[in-house]
């Protein structure tokens, strides 16, 4: 496993408030890594940063072997180098079909005029049906992806990820309004994808990160508390004072 | 399995085998070709309507499918029909001045021609300086250039400026506002070198074409513009279907999402701002001279806001939708405000269409808005799947 995201010392507050306090996080390659931690620990401010849409006042974010750093590139070049991400909404474009969300995300070249003149092939057609596959949807490619159902919805989300061929997946809450066998199912698609590249999830439902069985790093006040096991971090007595101890989590 | 073009969209085959059969009714009922049952003025309303048409299909593109509300595309329509108005004006006063001195017994000097030109077109705002503006004006070609280069250009900066620093929604719209309030303005005034207020004039006559009746010119400039909408319907029909017509609808609906995706956003807009404009450019170049004048009123915002209701009306998002919005309000306020509505007397008071039509406009739109959010196409649409 070598290193493929370093993230060290990075502050951002907003208005006074400190969002994110010297934070430090490292992701190898492969891995599957849960983010969790209380309300307000800053974990969704810690994905705008990785994914270029907050800019963070200090520190710094090495990306891949040549160690680039993501700080100061706009959001589609650093999709563009393999980071994909998850919202915690759904997002997808409800008035197209699933199969046209899909072929959005496909790793093709991204430049207007190569994409005008684009024209599908067997290959592409190939890799749709087996991400469709993936994640459930092979009956529905054909539907706007707004007909879908909420689980559906998030499914093909992650599909689009996926489609993208990211070195790093950020996950937002991904069983979030889920029922428990779509639950089950978004586990194993997230457990297959990070036996390939690097997988962040961020979540709140514990007993979803237990199913998950990896790496947990417990966020709080914008800085990590705890690394280590599920288990490892529940006996911590700080984290059990900040989150467990007066959060209904767990459940 | 993959199909053709056509196949996806059948619509597109519907729109040009009707508008290739509404040409040659008019072609065969028109003065120039006989039968003359519709006179040649109504010919040039029909010829300006299908221009009408073409810068509304590409306000359907630039608003309905891409989501960026420009209320100033009306301002490249007119930057069109004034770049072709130059050569048209400056052709013809040329063809005039040359006849008038023929008589003299010294032959002019290409000096004295050049003066006469320029007293011409310029005495009513007090010089005959050519201003630069006018350098390249005695060239068809580089004033066809102009057309499609100027509007094109105007947007390529606008745009670039707008939607690098990601102005969007209605601070982009009062913005695209601003830019034609702007050359408005600026084409107001009598140093624009444009003949200020006067605008330009005279340009239904189109020099070299002086033995042909305005019923031929008419028909001409009727079948050329139905041509150049047939055309632009393609080539609009064409980027909506292709893969760039996933990702600008995608745009519409959640940008930041797409910049997430690994798309330039900023990139895809100004393709479809600077594209849009073209197509609107040549569509002004069409139009002006079946008007006779073009004057700066025509670039006034409140023209880009018509725009904008036309393609609402008819329905955003599909192109047909903004052909049949602005033909049908087009001919319908020709109609009202040309005293072809018979005037409502309710005892007390008398409807006057003239003052009236834009109220009844102004209802519409509210109503459309209201109960059918997707326009008369909507409607249509409902109906053809329904059967």
């Amino acid at each position: 496993m070598t290193s493929l995201l370093e993230m060290s010392g990075i502050c951002k507050s907003f208005d006074g408030f400190q969002a994110i306090n010297n934070l430090s996080l490292n992701i190898g390659e492969p891995e599957l890594r849960a983010v969790i931690g209380p309300n307000g620990a800053g974990k969704t401010t810690f994905m705008d940063i990785i994914t270029g849409k907050t800019k963070p006042d200090r520190g710094t974010i090495l990306f891949g072997e040549e160690n680039r750093s993501l700080i100061g590139m706009s959001e589609s070049q650093i999709a563009t180098l393999g980071i994909g991400r998850k919202f915690q909404k759904p997002t997808v474009f409800e008035g197209q079909t699933v199969r046209e969300n899909l072929a959005m995300a496909l790793k093709n070249p991204r430049g207007p005029f190569a994409v005008l003149f684009y024209r599908k092939s067997d290959t592409g057609a190939a890799q749709i049906d087996e991400i469709a596959d993936q994640i459930n949807l092979t009956a529905h490619l054909t539907r706007p992806a707004g007909e879908l159902s909420h689980g559906q919805k998030q499914w093909l989300e992650i599909g689009m990820l996926l489609a993208q061929s990211p070195r790093l997946l950020l996950v937002d809450e991904p069983a979030a309004g889920m029922t428990a066998q779509e639950r089950e199912h978004t586990t194993d698609i997230l457990k297959v994808a990070a036996q390939t590249r690097a997988v962040i999830v961020v979540e709140h439902d514990m007993e979803f990160v237990r199913r998950l069985n990896c790496k947990v790093t417990v966020l709080h006040e914008g800085s990590v508390l705890a690394e280590g096991t599920l288990d490892h971090v529940t006996k911590n007595p700080t984290v059990v004072d900040v989150y467990l101890g007066r959060s209904d989590a767990g459940h | 399995m993959r199909r053709s073009f056509i196949a996806r969209n059948p619509s597109v085959l519907y729109f040009l085998a009707a508008l290739a059969l509404f040409t040659a009714i008019v072609t065969i009922l028109s003065e120039a070709t006989g039968t003359g049952l519709i006179s040649t003025s109504f010919v040039k309303t029909l010829g300006k309507t299908l221009c009408l048409c073409l810068v509304a299909i590409a306000m359907d593109v630039v608003w309905g499918y891409c989501g960026i509300l420009s209320l100033g595309h009306f301002a490249f329509f007119g930057i069109g029909g004034y770049a072709i108005g130059m050569w048209l004006m400056y052709a013809r006063t040329e063809l005039i001045v040359i006849e008038s001195l023929a008589g003299q017994v010294i032959p002019p000097t290409p000096q004295e021609i050049s003066d006469a030109i320029g007293n011409q077109i310029f005495g009513v705002v007090g010089t005959s300086e050519f201003p630069a503006l006018w350098a390249f004006a005695d060239n068809l070609y580089v004033q066809l250039a102009f057309v499609v280069l100027v509007p094109g250009l105007l947007a390529l900066v606008f745009g670039w400026l707008a939607f690098r620093s990601r102005v969007t929604g209605v601070y982009l719209s009062i913005l695209t506002q601003a830019m034609t309030l702007a050359l408005a303005l600026y084409l107001f005034q009598n140093d624009s070198g444009l003949r200020g207020n006067n605008g330009l004039s005279g340009l239904q006559n189109i020099p070299g074409f002086a033995d042909s009746g305005q019923d031929v010119v008419s028909i001409v400039f009727f079948l050329a513009s139905a041509a150049a909408l047939g055309l632009g319907y393609l080539l609009f029909a064409w980027i909506t279907d292709s893969k760039l017509g996933n990702i600008i609808q995608a745009i519409r609906d959640d940008e930041s999402r797409v910049r997430f995706l690994g798309y330039h956003v900023e990139s895809y807009k100004l393709f479809v701002f600077t594209v849009t404009a073209i197509v609107a450019g040549i569509a002004g170049a069409l139009y002006y001279p079946q008007a006779g004048i073009i004057n700066p009123a025509e670039v006034a915002p409140i023209a880009s806001i018509y725009l904008a209701v036309w393609v609402a009306i008819g329905g955003r998002g599909r192109l047909y939708g903004a052909v049949i919005g602005a033909a049908l309000v087009s001919l319908l306020s020709s109609w009202f405000t040309g005293g072809g509505a018979p005037n409502i007397d309710l005892g007390f008071y008398e409807v006057q269409w003239v003052d009236w039509w834009l109220v009844l406009l102004g209802l519409t739109f509210v109503l459309v808005t209201l109960f059918a959010p997707n326009g008369i196409g909507g409607l249509f649409d409902r109906l053809v799947r329904k059967s």
